[in-house]
């Protein structure tokens, strides 16, 4: 069933248009949200949290339309971003009591689970960790209000090899709770590691959006990777 | 309400905010331009925009399940709660000076503006210039503060300046009035200040409002 559903999404900048973006989410599934930088990916996600203004087009959650129901979708969703940092010199602790007071769904039990889970020391600040631990910082902001659907924007983005395994390993772990997660990156190895399902934006537009096995048979060609697939269409769509 | 102000008290202000708040107590001060305290205060406020945008507090706030217009009432919230609280720091000043020291001859002797209603009118006005030009011009891009401020400076001093001059112009001389002289014209002034702050303040929000909703983040 799906929890999410963009329908027709239009958004023009002066050098750039996302055109007409489609695709829907399932509960407890994994999907990568992946092209290259300026493809789209970041202005997509944030339409789908309404910091952006799309021209036109449809986003719903839980069958629910983001424009008429955002305050109750919030609570249901969780963001995080490998980019940005919030209240970098403020205690990890001071943030989540603020935090807590917005969401009647915080679990207090789950927030302290998550934190020993991340390792994370609630007297540091965001300034003190390492991106790999800011992220996880975020998401157990995100975990302990019991987030249906993690929306992420580049979690990986940054992290060593092993953190990037261990975010990773991190979100097989989540989807296994029927949790959905969505998340953009332009690491290719990302997607073959844990995605379910690929949607591939290149130049504002959705290539493909389907599961992973699906998306491997309908573009791969000759046994190619889906690193080689995708520098292939990349390259074709450059071409084009 | 209670949620979102305090999300601005504790992860949004600078520590400046509060104590800049004691610049209140500046309208004990004899020759000195008692209103530069008002401004002071509002430097104390900016200082936690500045703290606010450095942390990307719009975008965290934009992405609590709250209304848009909820993010902008949590900045107004805040301020008017810091320029309320110097407020009554100034206010307990001219209440002691319209009694107690009324004779002081350090206060009597003084070129420049008594602490009286008509000064606590004045406060009130630019604490509603810097809710009007200051925060309204701010909330249209929600991260350029740099040219709302200066304008906001221009403004204040402009009206500092204003305020410390009437009493010297022929036929004003009243506004200077000590302890309960004219009265009726220091609550008049005093309430016309305040009627110009409410108004300001109501009018900025709801622009404010209006420009957030339109915002791409």
């Amino acid at each position: 069933m799906s929890i999410v559903t963009v329908r027709d999404l239009v958004k023009e900048y002066p050098a750039f248009r996302l055109n007409s973006v489609s695709f829907s989410l399932e509960a407890g599934r994994i999907s990568g949200f992946i092209g290259r930088n300026g493809a789209g990916k970041t202005t997509t996600i944030k339409s789908m949290l309404n910091l952006v203004h799309p021209d036109s087009g449809e986003i719903y959650f839980f069958d629910k339309p983001l424009s008429e129901y955002e305050t109750e979708i919030k609570k249901r969703i969780g963001y995080s971003t490998g980019t940005v940092n919030w209240y970098p010199r403020k205690k990890i602790r001071d943030i989540a009591e603020v935090v807590k007071c917005f969401y009647d769904t915080w679990d207090e039990e789950a927030y302290r689970r998550y934190l020993a889970m991340f390792r994370l020391d609630e007297d540091k600040t965001p300034l003190e960790l390492s991106e790999g631990m800011k992220v996880k910082c975020n998401l157990l902001l995100a975990l302990s209000h019991k987030a249906e659907i993690l929306i992420l924007d580049e979690p990986t983005s940054g992290l060593d090899p092993f953190s990037r395994d261990e975010l990773l390993e991190l979100f097989i772990e989540l989807k296994k709770t029927g949790v959905a997660i969505f998340f953009s990156t332009h690491i290719i190895s990302d997607i073959e590691k844990c995605a379910d399902d690929i949607i591939y934006i290149s130049g504002g537009k959705i290539i493909a959006a389907m599961p992973k096995a699906d998306f491997a048979n309908r573009f791969s060609i000759n046994g190619e990777n889906l690193e080689q697939t995708f520098l292939r269409l990349e390259r074709g769509a450059q071409n084009d | 309400m209670t949620d979102i102000l305090k999300k601005e008290m504790n992860l949004s202000a600078s520590v400046l905010s509060y104590l800049f708040i004691a610049f209140g107590f500046m309208f004990f001060i004899p020759g000195y331009p008692i209103l530069c305290g008002v401004f002071f205060v509002t430097l104390g406020i900016f200082q936690s925009f500045q703290n606010a945008r450095e942390a990307n507090d719009i975008v965290f706030s934009a992405l609590l399940p709250i209304a848009k217009r909820d993010v902008v009432k949590g900045k107004f919230l805040f301020s008017c709660f810091i320029e309320l609280c110097s407020f009554v720091l100034m206010a307990v000043a001219v209440m002691l000076r319209m009694t107690v020291f009324s004779e002081a001859a350090v206060y009597r002797d003084n070129a420049l503006m008594n602490a009286n209603l008509f000064a606590l009118g004045m406060a009130l006005l630019i604490f509603g210039l810097f809710n009007v030009i200051f925060i309204g011009g701010f909330f249209k891009t929600a991260y350029k503060f740099g040219k709302p401020f200066v304008l906001y400076i221009i403004a204040a001093f402009l009206t500092i300046g204003i305020g410390e001059a009437l009493h010297h112009f022929p036929g004003l001389e009243m506004l200077n009035a000590f302890g309960f002289e004219h009265i009726v014209l220091q609550l008049g002034s005093f309430g016309t200040g305040a009627l110009c702050y409410v108004i300001m303040t109501l009018f900025s929000y709801r622009r404010a409002c209006e420009h957030f909703e339109m915002i791409d983040l």
